[in-house]
């Protein structure tokens, strides 16, 4: 141990001892070939456990969500193609009712009214009844 | 060289000699062919860095079987982010680092679970009479009174032989920090000493 005096170092040493002792990990290839194998028992446990449920469920999920996918895309092409259709329609076809004569329906009643309104006094003013 | 001797010096050396980097080379061939699905490359993994990854955990955990758990844990851990590893990185460090963690999940879930039997989980005691049995006698009871981080930092150090950067990578914490518990550590350890030595 460095900037420390050589009694330290003796007792320092002395305690490295003691804990390398106390710490010392367990020797022969015995145990550590079984301990291998725990590794790898619960990796392959886990590795197959986890594949195997997702392998369970993976094939008719993913084939739902390809049904799905398929139905949702042809929904939006069958929806843009008759959109797509109306707004062609719509642009080519004349309008049946010229746009000037359009009248709002709240404002109809009105205009009828203020029509009959003139023809009466102009009938009034030629002498008819 | 014996295996866990070649993974540490994979681990600590800066500028790795011709063997070195042979067994580099040949540690990162079996990374690649494990992140592509090859159980026996994994193994072989497993096989050059169990022991080293049971002393980081040993020192971290206050028990054998916690360290056996801690092991098992972290290659499992490994094993599932493996593909997020870059195979050019040193793949002992990162190991250690996810084996530190795991043992330090551990040391966090058996305070919780069971605060009050973890004075009495400590490693047994040596019970033969004589000065060598009642220092680690005392050694083993005042390592318990350390601080988890501190009892890390000097059997990491001090059995296990990493550096204080090492420490600090694997624990997360800066390496000044690493130095500091280190010395706190041996000076209560030292008080120890003293106290036995008086005693006897």
């Amino acid at each position: 141990m460095r900037g420390l005096t050589t009694h330290n170092d003796d007792n320092d040493e002395e305690i490295a001892r003691e804990l390398r002792a106390i710490y010392a990990a367990p020797s022969g290839e015995i145990y550590w070939n079984d301990l291998e194998a725990r590794i790898m028992g619960r990796i392959v446990e886990v590795d197959l456990g986890w594949w195997a449920e997702l392998d369970r469920w993976a094939r008719p999920a993913l084939v739902a969500a390809a049904v799905l996918i398929l139905a949702a895309g042809v929904a939006m092409f069958r929806a843009r193609q008759v959109e797509t259709q109306t707004a062609y329609e719509h642009i080519l076809t004349p309008s049946p009712v010229p746009v000037e004569t359009v009248i709002r329906p709240t404002l109809e009643g009105d205009r009828e009214a203020s029509l009959r309104d003139v023809v009466g006094s102009k009938d009034r003013s030629n002498g008819r009844p | 060289m014996t295996a866990a001797t070649a993974v540490h010096s994979t681990f600590a050396m800066p500028s790795p000699s011709d063997g070195d980097q042979r067994k580099s080379s040949d540690e990162r061939a079996l990374v690649v062919s494990a992140q592509q699905g090859s159980g026996e490359a994994f193994a072989a993994l497993v096989r050059l860095h169990q022991r080293r990854a049971y002393a980081v955990c040993r020192a971290i955990v206050l028990t054998h079987e916690d360290a056996e758990d801690a092991v098992q844990e972290g290659f499992l851990h490994a094993f599932r982010a493996l593909d997020r590893f870059l195979p050019d990185q040193p793949f002992g460090a990162w190991l250690y680092r996810i084996m530190a963690n795991a043992s330090l999940d551990l040391v966090r879930r058996r305070k919780v679970r069971d605060a009050d039997e973890l004075s009495e989980s400590s490693p047994a005691p040596f019970r033969d009479p004589g000065e060598a049995d009642e220092l680690r006698r005392r050694l083993t009871e005042a390592l318990t009174r350390l601080t988890d981080r501190q009892r890390s930092v000097i059997v990491l150090h001090d059995v296990q032989g990493f550096t204080h950067g090492e420490i600090g990578s694997m624990l997360g914490i800066p390496e000044g920090t690493a130095r500091s518990d280190l010395h706190h550590a041996r000076a209560a350890l030292r008080r120890i000493l003293k106290d036995v030595r008086s005693d006897i």
